[in-house]
C-alpha cells in the first residue's frame, strides 16, 4: 500500500484538525474576556434594582454601584429605608460587607463566601468574583448560532481541575456584540443547576448591555432574582478614595 | 479451738438447710445480686474503654503539641514549626510508639448545592496511618498516597449531605494567615466510615503539603500527635516531650485535651464502686431478714445449747459462718453467672437500636464487656465483709440470750 496524495493531504488536514481545539480556545476565553471588560468597562456608575422573588413574596431594593477595572467595586442600597447605607466593597478576592445598624464593616470570611449576597439567589461569591470564569475555566466554542439578526457564540466553559469552582461545567451565550445572554451553571453529572438570564437588552450609556438579569435554580423555579438596570454610565473619573473602608462606613458621595 | 470450728462449721451448714426454700430464695437473690454487680460492671468499663480508645484514635493521640493559643483559637496564624532538634529526639525515642504532625484548620467545603464547615486536616499519610482511624476505615475510594496528594478524604455522611461522592470535585474555602481567602478545588478521593456520624461530619483529610501551599504556611503545622504504647500511663512520655519543647507550646496528654473522656475514666472506678455497695444494700435486707428468722426460730435450741455450755462466741460464730456459707454459695453462682454471660457476649453486644442516644456521649453502636479481675474481686470482697457486717447484729442477739428465758420462751 503505497502513499497516495489524497491520504496525504487527509492526514495533514487531520493534524490541523487535532490542532484546532487551542486556537478554539483562545478565541473563547477571548470572546468571554470581551464579554466582561465590555460589561465593566474600564470603570462605571450605575444604578440598579434588585428583586428577590420567593413564591409568597417579593422585595426589591434599590442600589447604586461603582467599578474599576476589574479588581475594585462597590455597591451600596439606597432604598428601602430599612436597608439604606448597607454596602459591600470588593477589592481583588476581598469583600466587605457595611450595615448601618451595627455601624460595623465585616471582612466577609471565607466561610460565608458560598452564603447568599443580601438575601438574593446571588452567592457573595457569585458577586465578588466574576471574572474567575476567565482564568479559571478551560473555554470550548461549541457552536455559532444565527438568533434576532446576532451571532451567538456557546461557549461551554470547564473549571480546571484545582480551581475553586463547584460546578461541573458551564455553558456561556454570548452574543456577537459581547451582550451575554445566558450563563447556565451544571453539576458534575451534567444536569443544570441554576442559570443566570438576560431578559431585557439594550443601550445605556452608550453601550449594548443586558438591562435585565434574572438568577435561577431549576429546583425551585419560582425562586429568582433579578437585577435590573435602571443607569449606567461607562469610562468615568472616578476618585481613588471611593473605594476604602473609610467610604464605605461613611459615603461621601 | 479446730474442733469446735468444725462443730460450728457443721452446725452452720446442716441449720443451712434446715428451711431450705428460705436459703434457696435467698441464694437466688445474692446470685443475683453478684451477676448484676459484675455482668453491669463489665459492661460499663467496656462503653467508657471503647469511649477513650476510640477518642484517642479519633485523632488526639495520646500526648498533643499545640502552639500554646491554639487551643482557645484554632486558628491558622497559631502554628508551630515542624519539629526539630531536642524535641524531635524526643519524639523519636523508643518510649514513642508513632508521633505525625498535621496541619488543622476550620474551613468550609462546598459541593454544587450544600455547604458545611468542618476542620481541614493536611496529614502525612505514611505516619498518620498508624495513628488514626482514617486509613483503616475508608469504605470507597484510596487512601490519601503521600503528603502531596491533591485529593481530599472526606466522611460517608458529609459526602450524603454535601450530595457529592466518590470522584467528584469539592472546592474548600480557609483563610491564609493574612486573612485572605485560601480556596481551591479538589477531587473526592476517599469516603470513609467512622463509628460516629459526628465525626464523618466533621473532618475531612487531604495531604499535608496541598494543604500548606493553599494555606501559604509553608512548612508550619497545627499539631503534632504522639502515640505512646498505653493510654492509661502517658506521663512518663509526656514529661519528657514537655521537657523537650520550648516555651510557646502547650503540651497536653489525652485525658486534658478531652477533659470529658479524661475524667469519665477517673469517675468510673468510683462508680463501678458505688454500683456495688448500692446493689448490695439491697441484699442486705434480705440477709438480715433471713438471718434473724433463722434466729427466732431457733430460740429454745439455742437457750439450750447454752444452757447445756456452749459459749455464746460459739452461738455467734454459728450464725456469722450460716451467713458465710449462704453467701460464698450466692457468689460462687453469681460469678460463674456473670463470667457465663460475659463470654458470648465478647464480641460485641449491637445497640444500634439506641445508637443515636450513645452517640450523645460518645460511644460506639456496639458494646464490648470487659471483665476486669479487679472489678471481680471487688465485688467478692465486698459482699464477704459487708456480709459478715450486716450477720453481726442478730449473731450478737443470738449469743446474747438468757439460757432460761430462752429455753422456757414460748
Amino acid at each position: 500500500m503505497h502513499i497516495t496524495v489524497p491520504r496525504l493531504l487527509s492526514v495533514i488536514f487531520s493534524i490541523q484538525i487535532i490542532s484546532s481545539p487551542s486556537v478554539n480556545a483562545e478565541e473563547a476565553r477571548d470572546i468571554v474576556r470581551q464579554s466582561i471588560d465590555h460589561w465593566r468597562g474600564t470603570s462605571s456608575v450605575g444604578e440598579m434594582t434588585m428583586i428577590i422573588h420567593r413564591p409568597d413574596w417579593e422585595r426589591s431594593m434599590s442600589m447604586q454601584a461603582w467599578t474599576q477595572g476589574d479588581k475594585k467595586s462597590l455597591v451600596r442600597v439606597t432604598a428601602p429605608q430599612k436597608d439604606r447605607g448597607n454596602g459591600t466593597l470588593m477589592i481583588d478576592n476581598s469583600m466587605w460587607n457595611y450595615s448601618p445598624k451595627v455601624n460595623r464593616v465585616i471582612k466577609v470570611p471565607s466561610s460565608m463566601m458560598g452564603q447568599s449576597w443580601m438575601g438574593s439567589d446571588f452567592s457573595n461569591k457569585d458577586v465578588s468574583r466574576a471574572d474567575d470564569i476567565v482564568d479559571q475555566y478551560t473555554h470550548t466554542l461549541i457552536e455559532t448560532i444565527e438568533k434576532d439578526g446576532h451571532k451567538v457564540h456557546v461557549i461551554e466553559s470547564i473549571p480546571l481541575e484545582e480551581a475553586a469552582v463547584v460546578w461541573g461545567k458551564e455553558v456561556l451565550r454570548i452574543r456577537d456584540d459581547h451582550v451575554l445572554i445566558k450563563q447556565s451553571y451544571f453539576d458534575q453529572e451534567g444536569e443544570l443547576v441554576k442559570e443566570l438570564e438576560s431578559l431585557k437588552i439594550g443601550e445605556m450609556g452608550g453601550r449594548v448591555v443586558a438591562l435585565q438579569q434574572r438568577m435561577s435554580k431549576v429546583d425551585e423555579p419560582d425562586d429568582w432574582t433579578e437585577m435590573q438596570v435602571k443607569s449606567m454610565n461607562f469610562d468615568v473619573e472616578l476618585d481613588d478614595n471611593l473605594f476604602t473602608l473609610a467610604n464605605l462606613r461613611n459615603p461621601r458621595n | 479451738m479446730m474442733r469446735s470450728m468444725v462443730i460450728v462449721s457443721r452446725l452452720a451448714w446442716r441449720n443451712l438447710w434446715r428451711n431450705h426454700r428460705r436459703t434457696m430464695i435467698m441464694l437466688t437473690a445474692v446470685s443475683i445480686g453478684v451477676w448484676a454487680m459484675i455482668f453491669m460492671t463489665a459492661l460499663m468499663r467496656g462503653m467508657v474503654n471503647e469511649m477513650i480508645r476510640d477518642t484517642v484514635r479519633n485523632l488526639p493521640g495520646h500526648v498533643q503539641i499545640h502552639h500554646s493559643e491554639y487551643r482557645d483559637d484554632p486558628s491558622v496564624v497559631n502554628s508551630i514549626p515542624q519539629p526539630t532538634g531536642e524535641l524531635l529526639a524526643a519524639l523519636e525515642s523508643p518510649e514513642v510508639v508513632a508521633w505525625a504532625s498535621r496541619v488543622r484548620v476550620p474551613a468550609v467545603i462546598s459541593s454544587e448545592r450544600e455547604s458545611r464547615s468542618v476542620t481541614l486536616l493536611g496529614i502525612d499519610p505514611a505516619r498518620e496511618s498508624t495513628i488514626s482511624f482514617v486509613a483503616d476505615d475508608i469504605a470507597e475510594g484510596r487512601f490519601l498516597d503521600d503528603g502531596a496528594d491533591n485529593g481530599v478524604i472526606i466522611g460517608r455522611k458529609l459526602a450524603d449531605t454535601l450530595d457529592t461522592e466518590l470522584g467528584k470535585r469539592v472546592v474548600i474555602m480557609s483563610q491564609d494567615p493574612d486573612n485572605e481567602i485560601a480556596d481551591r478545588g479538589f477531587r473526592v478521593v476517599g469516603v470513609f466510615d467512622a463509628k460516629t456520624q459526628q465525626l464523618e461530619e466533621s473532618f475531612i483529610f487531604t495531604g499535608i503539603k496541598t494543604s500548606q501551599k493553599l494555606l501559604k504556611i509553608g512548612d508550619r503545622v497545627h499539631e503534632v500527635a504522639i502515640i505512646g504504647p498505653d493510654f492509661r500511663n502517658v506521663a512518663p512520655m509526656y514529661k519528657n516531650i514537655a521537657a523537650a519543647t520550648g516555651p510557646g507550646f502547650s503540651v497536653l496528654p489525652w485525658n486534658e485535651l478531652d477533659s470529658y473522656i479524661g475524667t469519665m475514666l477517673g469517675v468510673m472506678d468510683g462508680f463501678v464502686l458505688v454500683w456495688i455497695v448500692v446493689v448490695f444494700l439491697a441484699l442486705s435486707f434480705g440477709l438480715v431478714n433471713t438471718l434473724v428468722m433463722a434466729v427466732f426460730e431457733r430460740v429454745r435450741e439455742i437457750g439450750l445449747m447454752l444452757a447445756l455450755g456452749m459459749k455464746p462466741i460459739m452461738i455467734l460464730g454459728q450464725i456469722i459462718v450460716e451467713s458465710l456459707l449462704l453467701l460464698l454459695i450466692g457468689l460462687a453462682i453469681g460469678n460463674a453467672l456473670a463470667w457465663l454471660s460475659v463470654v458470648p457476649l465478647q464480641g460485641g453486644i449491637d445497640v444500634s437500636i439506641v445508637a443515636e442516644g450513645m452517640e450523645m456521649f460518645g460511644a460506639s453502636a456496639v458494646l464490648y464487656p470487659e471483665l476486669l479481675i479487679a472489678d471481680v474481686i471487688m465485688a467478692n470482697v465486698i459482699v464477704i465483709l459487708l456480709g459478715f457486717v450486716a450477720s453481726l447484729s442478730p449473731a450478737w442477739r443470738a449469743s446474747r440470750y438468757q439460757p432460761i428465758e430462752a429455753i422456757t420462751k414460748v
